[in-house]
């Protein structure tokens, strides 16, 4: 159960500041405060509609936050289009449903972001389309469409996709719930690796045994407010919430 | 551009039995093609097999041709085969009964085969025969899903009684036309119509829209 | 009932050359509406309330006309408005198409909306525009789900054409009555007229059933 040692001197590349979202009537973000440093794994836990997914889209700017900061690098999110964009850049994001465009083969897909965004020449694209192909160890589905590939395999493109603009951050949202028992440990592993790497990520995540082995830090979620965040050895063997306690029991965790 | 309403004015009674005439075609088309189009639809689906081919020739055909040409047609042509002249009204009425009808009679299939296979198989399972499986368990569903097609029917006709001025019916278009011509200002005379026309059809689909969503969830199975 | 087809062959020249007007006119009318559906689309879906409303506003007027009311709105509003003498054929080329644009809008509106907001979403995600996110991602696939409601509206388009035979414009429908008017013979040209829509619409009512078939949506 080795985890690579994380040093918490490391700068604050996401800095969340008393966030809040409402939607309507409904709280989904009460005043959240955390931090994530660089080459941090960062867990999100907690019950659905507990506000991780939806802290996750505020980060990236899909959703606007309704109160407090957040803050890349120092720096607050920008509200207009041109600077989240560039934003977003440094940002990926890897959604629950894969997300892939079914009219672009695997390959395709991949270099999207770097011809269309990032404007490289088609060459230069698909070349760096192949070798994160390779890496996430599907070089020979480059020119399969993504109604040929299983979901396991549509969630590995999804985060070649992801890496092929370079991100300094990778947001993981629900990666492997809609996936087939079979084909979650395929995907795991390729995030297990990035983590190994060194890539600075936030998981909103149910798989507990992936949190517990590759997080730095776990936080726990409940009604839009953060209940307890650390260490996963505090979070799963040891925790100080009584609530957090229960939310693992429920689905079963024995630790 | 000075616009001069005054020809409208003068001509208002004249124009309003247009409108009436309009409204009492589409009326009687509706009727007719939803009748014609009814019985097509179900004979297309429960009927017997010798029947289907000349139906769907008909309903294809109706699909291929203008309106504008099975009017002229039934009104110039059909006389000269049957040696019975239909005055412009009825002509009319037979034409877009023919043409309107083929459109509801893809409706009613397209109601009739929406409903799953599912329903008739446990209304046989109960007992039931299929005339009346049909009739109490699909067609209810079934119209339903029709209902918002069945505005648009209600829109055609309409807009297409308009098409019947080119066989001298006296509907709302052919009057217009009329007092245009007289009056030499056109421009009024067809604005009001466009008018009188937007005010007639835009409630049609509204609620036609708002019985659909009252109606819904009777359809789903 | 004293019959003579002839008159038939005798003038197929003449019925070829409205045939082909026929189909220019759909077709032109059609490179209109494509693109101008397209725009009604995006106008309609953009967060101005302006636009938004503009092209609503649009479509739901001309759904809410009837064809040939317009056609003879147009013959008679255009020049007096626009100062200048408009052939019957371009007149009836503009009523075409922005009765047509006004469906496509919708069409093309409903096809848009139902592309999961998810792929949007993953396109921003990468950085993508708005505009280059509706260009690469969303359109091309809602291309795809509006190809056989466009193959219906061309059918009924088609169709459509005839009306413009009351401002005098050359196409099947005109040159088939004028014939019968100089030959007297009505039974034979308005059959004739009738048949040869036929054999054109038949095959693309049917062309649409093929695409509905091949197309249809499987989410």
């Amino acid at each position: 159960m080795s985890r690579k040692g994380h040093d918490a001197g490391q700068p604050a590349v996401l800095d969340y500041r008393a966030v809040r979202k409402q939607f309507g009537s409904f709280t989904a973000l009460a005043g959240v405060s955390m931090q994530v440093h660089r080459t941090e794994v960062v867990c999100l836990i907690g019950p659905s509609g507990s506000g991780k997914s939806t802290l996750l889209r505020c980060t990236n700017g899909l959703e606007t936050i309704d109160g407090g900061e957040i803050l890349l690098d120092g720096a607050a999110l920008p509200r207009d289009p041109r600077g989240m964009r560039a934003m977003r850049r440094r940002m990926g994001m890897v959604f629950q449903n894969f997300e892939l465009f079914p009219h672009k083969t695997a390959l395709g897909n991949v270099a999207s972001g770097p011809l269309t965004v990032l404007r490289l020449s088609r060459d230069e694209a698909e070349q760096r389309a192949a070798a994160l192909l390779e890496k996430v160890g599907l070089a020979d589905k480059a020119a399969s469409y993504p109604s040929n590939l299983s979901g396991g395999q549509q969630q590995r493109v999804a985060i070649a996709r992801a890496l092929a603009m370079q991100p300094e951050v990778m947001l993981f949202d629900e990666p492997t719930s809609a996936l087939d028992p079979e084909t979650i440990g395929e995907v795991l592993n390729v995030m297990k690796t990035l983590a190994e790497e060194g890539m600075t990520m936030v998981v909103v995540t149910h798989e507990m045994s992936f949190a517990r082995r590759v997080a730095d830090q776990v936080v726990v979620f409940e009604r839009g407010q953060i209940i307890e965040q650390g260490p996963p050895e505090q979070i799963f063997d040891a925790p100080l919430v009584e609530r957090t306690r229960d939310f693992l029991s429920h689905l079963g965790w024995a630790g | 551009m000075e616009l001069d309403f005054s020809p409208l004015f003068e001509s208002w009674r004249f124009l309003l039995g247009g409108v009436g005439l309009t409204l009492l075609l589409s009326l009687l088309t509706v009727l007719c093609s939803l009748v014609l189009g009814g019985a097509v639809g179900l004979a297309r689906i429960y009927g017997p097999a010798w029947l289907r081919a000349p139906l769907v020739f008909y309903i294809d055909s109706m699909r291929a041709v203008p309106v504008l040409v099975v009017l002229v047609w039934t009104y110039f042509a059909l006389p000269i085969i049957t040696g019975v002249a239909l005055p412009p009204f009825w002509a009319a009425l037979v034409a877009l009964t023919a043409h309107v009808g083929a459109y509801v009679a893809e409706i009613v299939r397209a109601g009739l085969t929406s409903v799953r296979p599912g329903q008739t198989r446990a209304a046989l399972a109960l007992g039931m025969s299929q005339a009346q499986a049909v009739r109490d368990i699909i067609l209810p569903q079934a119209v339903v899903r029709m209902l918002p097609a069945f505005g648009s029917v209600i829109s055609v006709a309409i807009k297409d009684t308009a098409i019947a001025t080119v066989i001298a019916v006296p509907e709302y278009m052919n009057r217009s036309q009329t007092v245009a011509g007289e009056s030499f200002h056109p421009i009024e005379v067809f604005l009001t119509a466009m008018a009188v026309y937007f005010i007639i059809l835009f409630p049609v689909t509204r609620a036609v829209d708002m019985v659909y969503a009252r109606l819904a969830h009777l359809g789903r199975s | 009932m004293n019959l003579d087809w002839s008159v038939v062959w005798a003038n197929a020249g003449p019925l070829a050359q409205g045939t082909a007007l026929t189909v220019v006119l759909a077709v032109a009318t059609m490179a209109i509406a494509i693109p101008g559906g397209i725009l009604l689309a995006l106008m309609r879906l953009s967060g101005s309330r302006l636009l938004s409303g503009a092209s609503a506003s649009f479509t739901e007027l001309f759904r809410n006309l009837p064809l040939i009311l317009v056609i003879y709105a147009a013959y008679y509003i255009m020049p007096i408005t626009l100062d200048v003498a408009f052939s019957p054929f371009v007149t009836g080329l503009v009523a075409l198409s922005l009765n047509v644009a006004a469906y496509n809008g919708e069409t093309f509106r409903a096809g848009i909306a139902s592309i999961r907001k998810g792929q949007s979403e993953a396109a921003l995600a990468l950085g993508m525009s708005r505009w280059q996110t509706m260009r690469d991602i969303v359109l091309p696939q809602a291309v795809r789900r509006v190809l056989p409601v466009l193959a219906s509206t061309w059918v009924s388009l088609f169709k459509d054409t005839s009306l413009v035979s009351v401002i005098a414009v050359s196409e099947l429908a005109y040159t088939s009555m004028r014939i019968r008017s100089q030959t007297f013979r009505v039974l034979e040209m308005l059959t004739a007229m009738a048949v040869i829509y036929w054999a054109l619409g038949y095959p693309q009512a049917k062309l649409v059933d093929w695409m509905n078939r091949r197309f249809g949506v499987s989410e």
